[in-house]
Parts: structure tokens; sequence; C-alpha cells
């Protein structure tokens, strides 16, 4: 090929994107956390201006959540929350990624089904929620379908609107290439769908944990919303805030883990696309 | 091909049985919403014989696309037939390949997976043989060393060479090329215009070409099919009758290359007048 080199020219590597100074604003945001626990400290210990019992400082929060690591209590209580998250979540991601293939890519369904979708979607779920119990019972069964209820929607929703944005001539590129009914679905929508369902499976995520500790708070048997309304009803007020920090935690890192699949599952997609979705 | 050059050209098609042939095809649309019926294509007739390089030119609309498309395999005619060898077309088959104006790359897949796609229609990948062939593709338009690339991390005129290496890898006897450098960048759209031409030349496929490029047209095509619109149909069709091997500064000081530039200019000035006049896109 005689114009190999103009191509290498006209290829010059896209520069990357600007990434020092990162650490700088990561020093600045550990300092203004330092400074609200110093305020918070002064506060409480030192100023007395709340009562302890309202407002533990933060060493005793801190106390009391080095305590919840070695408690086994908490550890049952945790493994309780996971299960039922997990449950909840998988059964989410398989009913919402395929509900979503399937109406964003059938016209008739997406004209007939997702009106209801959207309502469905726009519905307060958490006001049912006091149904689900009594329905379901205190067990797990309440929380996975609470979980699974507030998790749906979003995955449903993201997976629908990638589905229906997959470019006609991809389509087109795979049938011209013998890709054809479950193949085209398997080959070409369901990869090119993928990067949205995995941005509504986080914000799932992060909805279905919140159903899963609001079930518990409501009516439960254990897990850690149980175990914080426990603390809280004992005015144990440093045990309940350490659980809040933990509830927190986890639910950042669920999320992380979604972002890190993300990167894995779809580096192709570039992030910036996403972001108002998610 | 009234001009076959003498040594790099393709054989002579055979004068008898043409390789593609449209036979007064209709393509027509119902609009759910307005409940009305729009036509794309009307009467269309076309013979394309082996070996041979045509070009479609037409201003946006006028259902070349949707001719090419009914070829291809994608969509039904409304009335009319298509014949590729002699049989009708019921669907996509491994003797035609598309070039899409959009690249239609899959995103997920690198340059050498994107090629790789284009022998998901041969079944028969049994054994390394076709790692050669995908490698054969991928050298031949210039992509070495992008193996292992992303379609995003290359340029327009980078991810077309990978549609076209994805379409040739399974050795079609058709190539559709629709406006494949209707987005690529002027500089390097005028490279891979001669570079098309040489490949072509090589393999001696037979082409369909979509453009609305005046030059373009000239430049690639033996003959040129020149569409009308409302409905789309084919205004006339012309041998453009230059020599080959044709090099872009050669061509565009021939006489005949100058007087095809004014006539198509005129034909499709009048087209585009008309259509303002009716209140047309």
């Amino acid at each position: 090929m005689t114009a190999t080199v103009s191509i290498e020219a006209l290829n010059a590597p896209a520069p990357r994107r600007p990434r020092a100074g990162l650490s700088r604003w990561t020093w600045l945001l550990l300092g203004v956390i330092a400074a609200i626990l110093l305020i918070w400290e002064a506060a409480v210990s030192w100023l007395h201006l709340v009562p302890e019992a309202f407002l533990p400082p933060p060493t005793a929060v801190f106390a009391a959540f080095l305590q919840l690591l070695v408690d086994p209590e908490f550890w049952q209580a945790f493994a309780f929350s996971m299960q039922n998250l997990l449950i909840g979540l998988v059964l989410a991601v398989v009913v919402g990624v395929t509900v979503g293939l399937a109406v964003g890519w059938s016209p008739v369904l997406r004209f007939t089904v997702a009106p209801f979708l959207w309502l469905l979607y726009s519905t307060p779920k958490v006001a049912l929620a006091p149904l689900f119990i009594l329905v379901l019972g205190l067990g797990n069964e309440s929380k996975i379908a609470l979980v699974f209820l507030l998790a749906v929607f979003p995955i449903i929703l993201n997976t629908m609107e990638g589905a229906v944005t997959v470019h006609a001539s991809l389509v087109s590129a795979g049938r011209v290439y013998g890709v054809n009914g479950v193949a085209l679905g398997w080959k070409v929508i369901l990869p090119a769908t993928l990067p949205y369902s995995l941005a509504g499976i986080q914000r799932g995520a992060a909805l279905g944990f919140t159903g899963e500790v609001l079930g518990e708070f409501l009516g439960g048997t254990g897990g850690l919303g149980h175990m914080l309304e426990f603390a809280a009803y004992q005015f144990q007020m440093d045990e309940a805030i350490a659980m809040v920090i933990v509830m927190v935690i986890i639910a950042n890192l669920t999320l992380a883990l979604i972002a890190v699949l993300r990167k894995r599952l779809a580096p192709w997609y570039d992030d910036r696309q996403i972001m108002g979705r998610t | 091909m009234t001009t076959t050059a003498a040594d790099s050209g393709p054989a002579e098609p055979a004068a008898s049985a043409p390789l593609i042939s449209v036979r007064n095809l209709t393509v027509s649309y119902h609009v759910a919403r307005t409940g009305a019926t729009l036509t794309a294509v009307e009467g269309v007739d076309l013979e394309v014989h082996e070996g041979e390089f045509v070009t479609v030119l037409g201003p946006s609309g006028c259902g070349k696309t949707t001719v090419m498309n009914v070829i291809a395999g994608l969509v039904k005619p409304t009335s009319g037939e298509v014949l590729v060898d002699g049989r009708p077309v019921t669907g996509p088959g491994p003797d035609r390949a598309v070039v899409f104006q959009d690249y239609a790359l899959l995103p997920w897949r690198t340059v050498f997976d994107n090629v790789k796609f284009g022998l998901e229609m041969q079944k028969h990948l049994k054994g390394d043989g076709w790692r050669d062939r995908v490698q054969e593709a991928i050298e031949l338009v210039g992509l070495r060393g992008f193996e292992s690339s992303y379609p995003k991390e290359l340029s327009g005129g980078m991810q077309q060479r990978v549609g076209l290496a994805r379409a040739i890898v399974a050795e079609p006897r058709i190539l559709l090329m629709d406006e494949p450098l209707g987005a690529v960048d002027a500089l390097t759209r005028e490279v891979m215009r001669d570079e098309i031409e040489k490949l072509i030349a090589a393999t001696g496929k037979t082409v369909l070409f979509i453009t609305h490029s005046i030059e373009e047209a000239i430049l690639l095509g033996d003959r040129i099919v020149v569409f009308k619109s409302h409905p789309g149909a084919i205004k006339e069709v012309i041998e453009t009758g230059l020599a080959r091997p044709r090099s872009e500064r050669s061509v565009q000081s021939d006489p005949r290359f100058l007087e095809l530039r004014d006539h198509l200019w005129d034909a499709l000035q009048a087209e585009a007048t008309q259509a303002a006049v009716a209140g047309g896109s």
C-alpha cells in the first residue's frame, strides 16, 4: 500500500486527559473531612453544645465502629442483608435486562408497555413497603421483593433506552454479514446496550440497598437495618451512627464494584456519554 | 466497460447474463403516523455486469440507498424483482457485502475482530486459515499494526478502511458501497478514492458505489447512474469512457471529464431546483 505512511501520520495518538492535580484535590477533601470531624468533636466533647446522648463524638463513634467489627452479631446481620440484596439484585438484573431489551427492541411493546414502566418508575415504591411486609412476612422474602422492586425499574428503563439507541446500521451490518434472530441479539444488540444496562444496574443497586434497609427497618428479624433500629431504640447512638457509616461504606463499595465492572465489560464506551443517565 | 485498462484491468465482462439485474423495482413504505404511502423508488431497471464499477449519483432522498438495500437483501421489493447471478434475492448472502456510510463497526470489537465479523456467514471457520484471510484483508487496506485497536481509537478514514476490509474478507463477488467516503474528511477522501480504485482493479469485483459527489462518480465509475427524486427513479445512465488506471490529476484535465462534469452538474441542478419548487427536502 502506497498510502500507509500518510495513514500513520493522520492517526496521531489522541492526547490523554490531564490527570495532574488529582492528588491535590484528594488532600483538600481529606482536609475538609478532618475539619468537620474536629468541629464535631469540639462541639460535643469540649464545648458541650449538644448532649452526648443525642450526638456522640466521633471518637465514641469510631470506638463503636471498631467494636462492631469484632461483634459476631454484626457479621450475622451483615450476611443477612447482603444475601437478600444479592438475590434481589440478581433477579432485578435478569428480569430488568430481559424486559428492557424486549421493550426497547419491539415497537409494539414500546408503545404499549413502556408507558406503564415509566408510571411505575415514578411511583414512590417505598410507600408500598408496609404492604410487602404484610403480605410476605417479616422474613427474607419481603426484603428480597423490596430490593427487586426498587432496583428493577432503572435497569429496565436504561436497558430500553440503550436498545432503542442501537444504530440501525449496526443491525444492518449484522444482517448483511449473516447474523440473524437470537444471534443478532447476542452479538449486536446486547453488547451495544451493555453500557446502558450497567449504568442502570449501578443505580438499581443503590436503590436496592435502600429497599433492603427499609424493609428491615419496618419489620424484620435480622439484618443491618434491624440492628440499627435496635441500637436507636436502646439509645446507643454511637452504635447507631457507626451502623449508618457501615451502610454508607457498603453502598459506595457496591457502586465502585459496578463501576469497575463497567470499565472491564465495556472499555470501548466513553463514560461521559452516559454520565447523565446514572 | 468500454475502455478497460490494457494490463491491470479485470477481464471483459461476459456479454451474456448480467450479474445484477434490477427489474421494474418499486419500493414503497407505509407511514403509520399519517396513514400515507411513501414511494421511495419507482420502476427502476438496472443491469450490472461482472467486473463493472457502477456509480450511482443523485440528490439525497432519491432512493438510491433503497435500491442498494434491496440488492443487499435488507429491504423487500414492493413490486418488481432483483436477481443476482440469475437468482432472485431473498435476503443477505455471502456473494454480496456492504460498506456503510457511517462505517457501522462494532465498537466493542477490535479491528481484527471487526474484520473477522465479515466471515460470520462462512461457518467454515475451522482451522486457522481464516486468521490469514483476516490478516490479509487488514493489510490490503493498509491497517497493519492496528489489529488490536478499537474503532474509537481510529480516525474516520481508518474506520472506513476497517469497513472495507470487513467487506472484502469473505471475497464477495459484489461490493455495495453506500457513500463510503461521505463522512471522511476531504484530504483522506481523495487518498482513499485512489486506493479504492486500485483495490477494485486488482480484485476484479463488481461494484455499486453510491455518492453525491459528481467528481467521485466520474473518477470511479465505468458507468454513472443518475437518479431523480419524488419519486426516486433513474434519470439517465452514462458511460464514462475514461481510460484506466485513472489518477485524480490526469483525469481532471481530460476534456471528457470536463464534459461529463458539466453535463452531470446541469442534470443535478435541474433536479435540485425542481425539488425546491416542489417543496421537497
